[in-house]
């Protein structure tokens, strides 16, 4: 059940993976990244959160390891992995290209 | 064990994993919430609100990395156990019944399989039949040389055509420890027709299959093995057979066996040559053609059948056939119905097991109504909850399986003990991979059987409501599976009824003999020391003076032959000419058989004679000859002429002096006459054919000492005048039990099947009503607290069970008019539909399944109806 990348439902996905390419982070600087970068409109749902990042981690899109934060505790943190990088350009493309067709329609209707 | 606790450990350290995870993040979240100014505690609350339900989300994470299938087969496979473990009675019921079921469908079809179904150890034997001329002197087809050859020069349809003296003859392998072996004499094409290679060495070639060719001669594997120690050097060494060198050319292949399936060690060249006359019998087989069949092969045969006839003597002529029938039809005989007959019954008890599982399952499944519901409640998907239901019954069925197995092994080893003579491979039956895989693939599919009705009623959590109300639907359906039992046992049980009533008809025929205090030994004289009639007539001579001393025994006979079973002499009846009367039309009147007898044989056997005399001593010294005929013979002849002092002409002319009582032999008599032993070489004792001839013989003594004793005396005699000869002595009795053995095999095993079916379906019966009176307790508890008797609510329970076995028994009578129509050839004297026996059968079902269900009736009537109420 390998992720495609014009799967809408990767809408999660490309947030997370994007979000990534900012360098490894844990769950919950995922979900505050995207919720501060979006100002707010999009709210990430915490309980689908994190089962996309274990199926990003099986379909070794992601790679995680422990790691200490900060104020200095042990934290699960996410990093693209090559086939990520690659995933997420394809995936950002195919976003645009939707983004642009919709739009296309909705200024003709 | 290392891997499973690193998986353990594995397991474990990832749960907390998961754990620590999110409780990173609900911290970090609580922590936010504090600094936008939320209290301590309500910020913790936040923060679980927000982030949802974490034993639902972990499990989630957790079916992202670990759901694999196996992980949660093994899964279902634990929690099927446990259940099974916490439910023992359900489970072992369940076990015993795939057990009984499989076991017994394993067991017959270890057998019935070598006999219909798997394939020959010959290439493309289905192409292989067996050729040759049918008459009633032999149940198999044979041909003469005489036919053979020019058969084999014309025929069309065979791609190759082949054949062996019929009968493996014994040969002396007379070395330093010299062993009686057995040789076949077959043609240099043998091996070739059949598609078999010598394991080593090479087959005959025809320049060695000719008379007076050098001789030659090919091993058995297992004599090779056991005799010659495998010794690969063998080949082209020479052996000594009845004192002549023989060269090996090869050594047969382990799997190898005569197409007729008789032992054979050694295979020697028959060296037939194209004129022979000597009325040696040939097994001929061929291979078809592609696309050849049975009846286009039979109408190609037909014009060289008709030419051959003509060599054929006049009177048997009418009485021959064409027959060309499947190798594998030659080998089983008469096998055939009665392997389907066993493997459709069996395959009834497999049923009647499978819906009875089914039935407790259902039950079963009821009662879990509760779990399953609360699992739905909990999020389990339908899906996965038929998943686990058919997880439980496909373990349910392959422990029975493994069960079954056991009991197969047992059941085999009873069937193989109790099996008459005759019954083809039986001997090679065995629970090997093939019979095996069948077995575990019928539990797999009888586990999708019965699984499929519980998994199919799994609830929806809105059950958990109004969880008490369901199940009138599901009680149909088990009352339909115990009707089904039922219907099935009957078909059984009147299977079974007829075939022992059809036993105990042939059981007590009157056989028109006195069967017992007789001892009777047979014996066949070598080939090389009594190939001239003047030696066996020397050895008979020596022989009678040396029984009758002990002539205080009782009387004493000698015969070439004895009533009812055996090789015995027969010719046609319009071979028999009367003296004055204008001959039979050929053809009409069938076989007569007839024996070559001294006086005794009358008195020995207790053949009364109704009429005239019976044979004499000084007959025997008389130059006049004298004949006895049964009473349907003399019937057949002289229709209602006085027979006493008339002449016939059967081997030599002889005058009637005697009308004996008839012999039934089997269900059948055939009618007889017999013909005095001389102490002269007279016409019939010269007149009969070398090799046979009077080599085969048989003693009758009529004695009451005990038959131990009586045995070894007749043995130390025989063996006084030749110490090789090997005798089988039986009692008359035995003999004549061996006619029914067969019918009496089939019989017990159907008996076995139909027990099995019906004390499955009384289980069916029993469990179904116990439930019904599990669940109407309450019910029952208001009927009784409104004033009904205890004796209404056992017959309001009783009256349910009558209703079901009723409609069984309806359909299972149907069932049985249908089945037991195919049992045919199976019966003797049984009338078709036998009433009787479809009323006792049907009576013992109705009292079987009343009396299973009289128990939860007697439950029923003693529920406490204070109890009941309370109850829940």
């Amino acid at each position: 059940m390998a992720l495609a990348p014009d799967n809408l439902q990767g809408t999660l996905v490309l947030l997370i993976l994007k979000t990534l390419t900012r360098g490894p982070n844990h769950g919950f600087g995922i979900a505050l990244h995207i919720q501060t970068v979006s100002d707010s409109a999009l709210r990430v749902e915490e309980g689908s959160l994190y089962p996309a990042l274990h199926r990003l981690e099986r379909d070794k899109l992601v790679a995680a390891e422990w790691k200490v934060t900060e104020n200095s505790r042990r934290a699960r943190y996410y990093k693209l992995t090559p086939a990520g990088h690659k995933w997420l350009a394809a995936a950002e493309e195919n976003w645009t290209a939707l983004a642009k067709g919709v739009n296309k329609v909705l200024r003709f209707a | 064990m290392k891997s499973v606790r690193n998986w353990w450990r594995r397991k474990r350290s990832f749960t907390n994993e998961l754990h620590e995870e999110i409780s990173f993040h609900l911290d970090m979240r609580a922590q936010r919430n504090r600094e936008s100014g939320m209290a301590g505690r309500e910020a913790v609350q936040a923060a679980h609100r927000h982030f949802g339900n974490t034993t639902l989300i972990q499990e989630d994470m957790r079916r992202m990395h670990t759901n694999t299938f196996l992980e949660s087969l093994v899964q279902d496979l634990r929690y099927a156990a446990r259940g099974f473990v916490r439910s023992p009675v359900f489970t072992l019921t369940a076990v015993f019944a795939a057990a009984l079921g499989i076991g017994a469908s394993t067991a017959v079809f270890s057998v019935v399989d070598r006999i219909l179904f798997r394939s020959l150890p010959y290439s493309q034997a289905d192409h292989l039949v067996s050729v040759g001329m049918a008459s009633p002197l032999d149940r198999n087809e044979f041909l003469f040389p005489e036919a053979y050859v020019p058969w084999r020069a014309y025929q069309k349809p065979f791609q190759a055509i082949t054949s062996w003296t019929a009968g493996v003859a014994a040969c002396d392998l007379s070395e330093i420890n010299p062993v009686r072996l057995d040789c076949a004499k077959v043609e240099a094409n043998f091996l070739p027709t059949f598609g078999i290679t010598p394991f080593l060495g090479r087959n005959f070639t025809a320049a060695e299959d000719r008379p007076n060719a050098p001789r030659v001669a090919m091993l058995s594997y297992g004599l090779w093995q056991t005799r010659f120690g495998r010794n690969p050097n063998l080949v082209g060494k020479q052996i000594r057979l009845d004192g002549q060198p023989f060269t090996i050319t090869g050594i047969l292949p382990p799997s190898f066996e005569m197409p007729t399936l008789n032992h054979a060690d050694l295979l020697i060249p028959q060296a037939l040559s194209d004129t022979e006359r000597n009325g040696r019998a040939l097994r001929v087989f061929a291979r078809l053609k592609d696309g050849v069949t049975l009846e286009q092969a039979e109408a190609a045969m037909q014009p060289l059948f008709q030419q051959s006839l003509k060599s054929v003597p006049a009177p048997f002529r009418n009485e021959m056939r064409l027959r060309i029938r499947s190798l594998r039809d030659r080998q089983i005989q008469d096998a055939r119905l009665a392997s389907w007959v066993l493997l459709a019954a069996v395959a009834a008890v497999l049923l009647i097991a499978c819906a009875n599982i089914a039935n407790l399952l259902l039950a079963r499944s009821l009662n879990r109504q509760r779990e399953m519901a609360v699992r739905t409640a909990l999020g389990a998907g339908r899906l996965r909850l038929i998943r686990q239901i058919i997880t439980e019954s496909l373990l349910l069925s392959v422990i029975g399986g493994i069960a079954g197995c056991a009991v197969a092994s047992v059941l085999l080893r009873t069937f193989v003990g109790i099996a008459p003579d005759g019954i083809p491979r039986l001997a090679q039956a065995a629970l090997d991979t093939r019979v095996l895989l069948v077995t575990f693939v019928g539990s797999l599919v009888c586990g999708l059987f019965f699984g499929l009705a519980p998994a199919l009623q799994t609830p929806r959590a809105e059950s958990l409501a109004g969880w008490r109300t369901t199940g009138t639907r599901r009680l149909l359906l088990r009352e339909t599976l115990v009707a089904a039992q039922l219907a099935a046992s009957l078909v059984l049980l009147t299977g079974a009824g007829m075939l022992l009533r059809s036993l105990w008809n042939l059981e007590n025929i009157s056989m028109g003999i006195e069967t017992e205090h007789v001892v009777t030994a047979e014996f066949v004289l070598g080939k090389q020391a009594y190939s001239k009639p003047e030696q066996q007539l020397a050895f008979f001579e020596q022989l009678e003076p040396r029984l009758r001393q002990l002539g205080y025994l009782g009387p004493i006979a000698l015969s070439d032959s004895l009533p009812p079973s055996g090789p015995s002499r027969s010719r046609p009846l319009a071979a028999i000419h009367v003296d004055g009367r204008p001959p039979l039309a050929e053809g009409s009147g069938g076989m007569v058989t007839w024996r070559f007898v001294t006086p005794g044989y009358f008195p020995t056997l207790g053949i009364p004679i109704l009429h005239g005399r019976g044979f004499v001593e000084e007959d025997r010294a008389s130059n006049e000859n004298f004949v006895i005929l049964s009473q349907s013979l003399a019937a057949k002849l002289f229709a209602h002429d006085d027979p006493l002092g008339k002449r016939i002409r059967t081997e030599s002319p002889a005058t009637v002096i005697g009308i004996a009582r008839d012999v039934n032999i089997g269900d059948h008599t055939e009618p007889e006459y017999y013909v005095l032993r001389k102490h002269i070489l007279d016409a019939t004792f010269s007149n009969q054919m070398p090799p046979n001839g009077w080599r085969r013989a048989s003693i009758a003594i009529r004695t009451p000492l005990n038959p131990k004793e009586t045995s070894g005396w007749i043995r130390r005699e025989v063996a006084s005048i030749d110490p090789v000869l090997p005798v089988t002595i039986a009692t008359m009795q035995e003999r004549v039990s061996g006619l029914t053995q067969r019918p009496r095999f089939i019989a017990i095993l159907l008996s076995l099947f139909a027990g099995m079916g019906i004390l499955l379906a009384a289980i069916g019966i029993y469990g179904v009503m116990a439930f019904l009176v599990g669940q109407r307790a309450q019910e029952i508890g208001v009927r009784m607290a409104l004033g009904a008797t205890p004796a209404v609510i056992g017959k309001l329970i009783l009256a349910r069970a009558a209703l079901w076995t009723l409609a069984g028994a309806t359909i299972g009578l149907a069932g049985s008019l249908l089945a037991t129509r195919t049992l045919g050839t199976l019966l003797f004297n049984v009338p078709p539909n036998d009433p009787a026996t479809l009323a006792a059968a049907t009576t013992l079902l109705l009292l079987i399944s009343l009396g299973a269900a009289w128990i939860p009736s007697r439950k029923a009537a003693s529920v406490d109806p204070m109890v009941a109420l309370r109850h829940d």
